[in-house]
């Protein structure tokens, strides 16, 4: 069993969740787009943490060179209707090494209202978002929460309803994966509740 | 589409190139032919490079457009009858949409729409999705389709 796979067992033990040897998330996200099909592996399903449900996994593809992510997939279907797509990302973050296209299609704008957050996070939405709703979900609360409790690489996507937390890691350990399955599930929650709201 | 960084950059590098190309072709005393080819190479560098600045300003004009149709726009709903691409640009579909387009007060209409979309918002374009869309008030054709 390789390092990876016991850190998987390990955490899935611990946490009661269901180890599983794969699992195609399929290019929900811009991270699972950039890795081509979304193939997670291995993969632990179960409650990731406040009483939401969902996958981590791992994700490795090469573009150039290979990039390998720690990620935690959940979804908030509710979210659609009211935030279609929020990327927070950690800045200077990599995801492909082969970016050579000058002009990309307009589908999002930077967020920067919040000078915390944007110490450390690269925090894009829908041109045609609705700044009151997004001022709301990213209450000071929240905003002081992601500037300093999730781990370091922390970022995090949601298009559409389906929610990735990820973290930049080769061989993540247990406690890697608890943490970055507890920050998916508080943003989960959180934009839940916005959405509940 | 609008311009991202690495397109600022090659704008620079092509442009930058390509006059200074122009600049030896006359300062450098070559041969004519010598001279002849690097201002021919310098000057189809910065044709090329400023067509791509007149496209990038006019989408940028576009996008400003769209803005406006958004702040001022009659919100209305666009539902997806077929979709489908067999273009990428830049390896995003040009996704080509027929959608029925329900605004207030003016009606519901069939309208044809191609956008470029990256692949997680080209997978969601299924017949019967609803999506919101805002009207021009002047000109009904004129929408924003939010996706």
């Amino acid at each position: 069993m390789s390092d990876l796979d016991a850190a998987y067992s390990s955490f899935a033990a611990d946490h009661g969740l269901e180890v599983i040897p794969s699992f195609a998330a399929g290019p929900l996200t811009p991270l699972l787009v950039e890795s081509g099909a979304g193939q997670l592996g291995p993969a632990a399903r179960g409650t990731l943490g406040e009483g939401v449900e969902g996958i981590v996994g791992h994700l490795a593809y090469t573009r150039n060179k290979t990039f390998r992510f720690s990620v935690a997939l959940t979804e908030v279907p509710a979210s659609t209707a009211f935030l279609p797509r929020l990327f927070c990302v950690r800045k200077g973050r990599h995801t492909r090494d082969d970016e050579f296209y000058g002009f990309e299609a307009r589908y999002s704008k930077l967020w920067t209202e919040s000078t915390k957050l944007n110490e450390r996070y690269t925090v894009s939405i829908s041109p045609f978002q609705d700044p009151v709703w997004l001022r709301q979900l990213f209450s000071p609360a929240l905003v002081d929460w992601l500037a300093s409790e999730p781990p370091a690489d922390f970022s995090f996507e949601l298009a559409y309803g389906a929610l990735l937390g990820s973290v930049e890691q080769d061989n993540p350990d247990a406690a890697a994966l608890a943490a970055l399955c507890e920050a998916t599930a508080h943003v989960a929650a959180r934009v839940r509740r916005e959405c509940e709201e | 589409m609008q311009l991202n960084k690495t397109g600022i950059a090659l704008f620079l590098f092509f442009g930058l190139g390509g006059l200074a190309f122009v600049i030896a072709g006359v300062v450098i005393p070559l041969p004519a032919e010598g001279r002849f080819t690097f201002i021919l190479l310098g000057g189809i560098w910065v044709l090329v490079v400023v067509g791509l600045i007149l496209f990038a300003r006019r989408e940028d004009q576009k996008a400003d457009h769209q803005d406006w149709v958004f702040k001022n726009g009659i919100h209305g709903t666009a539902t997806v009858l077929d979709a489908g691409s067999n273009t990428t640009v830049n390896e995003m579909p040009l996704m080509k949409l027929k959608l029925a387009l329900d605004i207030p007060g003016v009606g519901r209409s069939e309208v044809k729409r191609r956008e470029v979309m990256p692949v997680f918002t080209a997978n969601r374009m299924q017949p019967g999705l609803v999506l919101p869309a805002y009207s021009n008030p002047q000109d009904p054709n004129d929408f924003v389709l939010v996706w």
